[in-house]
């Protein structure tokens, strides 16, 4: 089974965000990178297939020189070869664009499965696997919790809201986006480093691949979240003060 | 006076076919010794070359082979009795080496020792007052080891050990008997050569049983790394740690063949204690059984048929048995060195590891916590941040930055530096030092954490660095060496022992009973760091100090180590539980804490003894409860 991973990197959890002179980017310069979480799932989940059913697990990120250190991460815990797109404009591509990336890289791999994580941790736009299925035709499904291959193709199990699941099947080569929280994600080990720098990374750039970046949507101006926190005084005897509460938490804040 | 005038009698003349046989025995039995011993040098000698091995300065190597080898004094120190009988013993043997080399002469026909002249009567009966203290000793240890049984000898009998008693004291009573006989008298000869096959029997059981400490022991102390819980750095690309009988290094192999199987080490164990399958003298021995069948050249994993991953991962690092092992065995490089193996490899499959690791792998923090929660709490409790003009830099650490009671210990330290006027600041990125994951043998994390802190404070120009972790300061003072040079650092019992006469006192004067104070030495102040006295010095500032049964060098260990406190649930009897009874059982009205991880144990523990149960205080909470409340500054003026 040959499967493709689509992988992105991502500002770490814990960076400390600023936005840059320009207002519609964030201050890149003085941050940590790590691989987007779901990503990760979606890495762990084809090792895991590769593990019992054998094949080749390739991965294959968009962005500038960085981007190589994830890759090199994806390596190490067991990942195949990787497929780094050189490409430094990454910020003025809109999804299409880096889908349309993604599956020009894609394409000549005619890979059995690709996986790629549910939504990034940093646009979240959530599209990118399901527009990267729409480019080259194939069957695609979102939210996926565990993948089982069949004789017929692949049943998969989806998240739905509530606590509810779908399970459905699909025929490959098929496009899933995996949803975190699936399986038990492995750490990087020493070893898997070491083994990893011997391991092809192939660049390719956007000019190779023939796929421009007039972008289709424009990013105006990003802010960051701002703090709402006001107390409320709830006057009145202990009993009033109780009822109050119980009111406000029903039906103004709807968490009982 | 029968003795004194008596001299050592010896046979006159020997026929040569004694002569021949006498020879014959020897060949025989330096044969049968070499042929036991001869493979266990090779093995030892063919084991891979330790890197970091310096024979210089030798100083330090001189020094513990003259204190611990020489003069017994690790011995008895941590067994007094068994170990005074042990001493005997050993200056017995020693004692006995010219008489031994002069009783082989005399079968040869050569004796050159007189036992009429002056110097031969001296030494024989300076000989003979050792070989008594040596027969008593070896009695009191037959006494010790066949009837008393102690728990950690192990429940198999060692007939081994039992044969060699008995070869002993065969040898010092027919040294001794030779002071009531004549020359000529035939029993002389008789003893002669009793004395003699005591001797050639015991040569080739020494490489056959623990005894081998007596070959191996001495070289072991001479060439131990020193330092303690030295781990030493990987080799080259293709060293994950102890994986396979081929990453055994001479210095492990020569420790593992040099056990003596005394059971210090688990004696002293918290894991084995309390219901861990962890046995450290089982972990030894199991690197031996592991030489001894397949041999340093083996590829087959050292964790499987002769040592347990289970067992190994139970490990809390606290140092007992390393301190404990009197011929210098160090346990922790060999622990670690088989987690390294197994977490650099992937082997190692735990789930709260793996959270563990992928925390650190993505964050900056052992809690597994968002770095905005460190920046919350700097914020509200207005710590400077570190600019290069401050003299310390008041390191936060995973407990101080995220955890509520680290948080507390933080503020009251921060509090006494305030009042004291010393200059400090954080560090916003200060990141985890990498010591839970140095511990459980993932060297992949522990050095990117250790390089990015590194960095981090060569940036900002840090000179001194002041924790109230000692966990945190055990790994940048030593473990971080490997990647590069770091600040001075010291742990804030050292720095507030430095300011005790300018710290309130707070002995309630008079009427109230004083405060006491039980102080719990942390693993990694106290044997890790030979920090003792200090906190018990500014704990003393607040009531009065007691001691616990265990104290000290002999301080049993709270659970947290060695990563264990990020690992779940223990199996058997939490250490946490029996070291806070131990400590509530006192009568203390405090519990007096200097490492935030035996804090956090303690706290559960205590909590869930349920009545009556102490207070649980660091020592700089003890320190700050007596500062003056207005805010006032030592030299008079008014904080801000
Ligand atoms: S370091 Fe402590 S817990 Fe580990 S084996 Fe030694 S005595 Fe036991
Ligand atoms: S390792 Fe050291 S302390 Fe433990 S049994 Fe062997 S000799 Fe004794």
């Amino acid at each position: 089974m040959k499967i493709v991973v689509a992988i992105k990197q991502v500002p770490e959890r814990d960076a400390q965000v600023h936005i840059d002179a320009s207002g519609r980017w964030i201050e890149e310069s003085d941050l940590q990178y790590a691989m987007n979480e779901s990503d990760a799932y979606a890495l762990e989940e084809a090792l895991q297939l590769k593990e019992k059913h054998s094949g080749e697990v390739v991965v294959v990120s968009v962005g500038p020189e960085r981007v190589g250190s994830t890759i090199r991460e994806a390596l190490a815990k067991g990942a195949d070869r990787g497929i780094h797109i050189e490409c430094d404009d990454l910020n003025k591509r809109d999804v299409l664009g880096v889908a349309r990336l993604l599956a020009a890289a894609l394409k000549p791999e005619s890979p059995d499965l690709i996986l790629t994580g549910l939504q990034s941790d940093d646009l979240g736009y959530g599209q990118t696997g399901v527009i990267v299925g729409e480019l080259l035709g194939l069957p695609h499904a979102s939210l996926i919790l565990h993948v089982e291959k069949t004789e017929a193709g692949l049943t998969v199990k989806r998240e739905l809201e509530e606590g509810w699941f779908q399970t459905i099947e699909l025929p490959t080569p098929a496009v899933l986006t995996i949803q975190s929280g699936g399986n038990k994600l492995r750490y990087a080990t020493l070893m898997g480093i070491k083994r990893a720098k011997t391991k092809e990374v192939r660049l390719v750039t956007a000019v190779e691949l023939n796929v421009e970046s007039t972008p289709v949507v424009s990013l105006e101006n990003i802010t960051l979240p701002q703090k709402q926190k006001s107390t409320q005084m709830l006057p009145g005897t202990a009993k009033e003060a109780a009822a109050a509460l119980v009111e406000k938490l029903k039906f103004e804040v709807r968490v009982i | 006076m029968i003795f004194f005038s008596s001299t050592l009698a010896e046979p006159q003349y020997f026929s040569t076919i004694e002569k021949v046989l006498f020879v014959a025995l020897i060949l025989t039995s330096f044969v049968l010794f070499w042929q036991r011993f001869g493979p266990i040098l090779n093995k030892i000698l063919k084991s891979k070359k330790d890197v970091d091995f310096h024979l210089f300065p030798a100083g330090r190597r001189v020094w513990d082979f003259f204190w611990e080898v020489l003069c017994q004094a690790k011995v008895i120190r941590e067994r007094p009795l068994p170990g005074i009988a042990h001493a005997f013993v050993f200056w017995g043997f020693c004692a006995f080496a010219i008489v031994t080399l002069n009783h082989v002469a005399v079968g040869l026909g050569s004796g050159f020792l007189n036992p009429a002249s002056l110097i031969g009567r001296f030494y024989f009966y300076f000989a003979a007052a050792f070989a008594v203290a040596c027969a008593a000793g070896i009695i009191g240890l037959f006494v010790r080891r066949f009837l008393v049984r102690p728990r950690w000898l192990g429940k198999d009998l060692s007939y081994g050990s039992g044969m060699v008693a008995l070869l002993i004291l065969v040898l010092m009573v027919t040294y001794l008997a030779a002071f009531f006989v004549a020359d000529a008298d035939p029993v002389t000869r008789v003893l002669w050569w009793v004395h003699t096959l005591a001797l050639l029997i015991f040569l080739p059981l020494i490489p056959h049983t623990k005894h081998l400490h007596l070959v191996l022991s001495p070289a072991t102390v001479f060439l131990s790394r020193g330092g303690f819980s030295q781990i030493p750095p990987l080799a080259g690309d293709e060293d994950f740690g102890l994986v396979a009988g081929t990453d055994l290094t001479q210095l492990v192999s020569l420790q593992a063949y040099s056990c003596v199987e005394c059971g210090r080490c688990t004696e002293h164990c918290p894991a084995n204690n309390t219901g861990k399958i962890l046995n450290p003298k089982e972990i030894i021995l199991g690197v031996r059984n592991y030489l001894n069948d397949l041999g340093p050249a083996s590829q087959e994993p050292l964790l499987g048929k002769y040592n347990s991953q289970q067992a190994v991962f139970q490990c809390t690092t606290c140092g007992a048995c390393e301190f404990q092992c009197p011929v210098g065995i160090e346990h922790l490089p060999i622990l670690i060195g088989l987690r390294r193996g197994a977490v650099n490899t992937g082997a190692w499959e735990d789930n709260h590891g793996a959270k563990l690791f992928l925390a650190l792998e993505r964050g900056s923090n052992a809690l597994g916590m968002s770095a905005m929660e460190r920046d919350k709490f700097i914020q509200k409790q207005q710590f400077p941040i570190f600019d290069g003009t401050q003299e310390y830099c008041l390191w936060l650490g995973c407990m101080g930055g995220y955890d509520p009671k680290g948080r507390e210990i933080i503020a009251d330290f921060a509090r006494v530096m305030n009042y004291l006027g010393t200059s400090y600041g954080v560090m916003r990125k200060e990141k985890c030092t990498g010591d839970p994951v140095r511990r459980l043998g993932n060297d992949l994390l522990f050095q990117q954490l250790a390089e990015a802190n590194l960095e981090l404070l060569a940036q900002n120009k840090v000179k001194k660095i002041v924790s109230i972790c000692p966990h945190c300061v055990r790994t940048i003072q030593e473990d971080w060496k490997e990647f590069g040079t770091p600040p001075e650092i010291e742990h804030h019992s050292e720095f507030l022992a430095r300011y005790a006469d300018k710290l309130p006192k707070q002995k309630a004067a008079g009427t109230e009973p004083a405060e006491k104070i039980v102080y719990h030495d942390p693993c990694y102040l106290g044997r890790y760091r030979n920090v003792y006295e200090e906190p018990r010095a500014v704990a003393s500032l607040a009531g009065d100090v007691i001691e616990a049964p265990r104290s000290h060098e002999r301080s049993f260990c709270c659970g947290a180590g060695g990563g264990l406190v990020f690992l779940g649930e223990e199996t058997g009897e939490r250490v946490s539980h029996v070291r806070a009874q131990e400590l509530a059982a006192t009568g203390a009205t405090t519990v007096g804490t200097a490492c935030p991880f035996c804090n956090t144990m303690f706290r559960d523990a205590l909590a869930s003894s349920g009545e009556a149960a102490p207070r649980l205080m660091d020592i700089a909470q003890l320190t700050a409860r007596g500062l003056p409340q207005d805010g006032s500054k030592l030299n008079g003026s008014m904080t801000a």
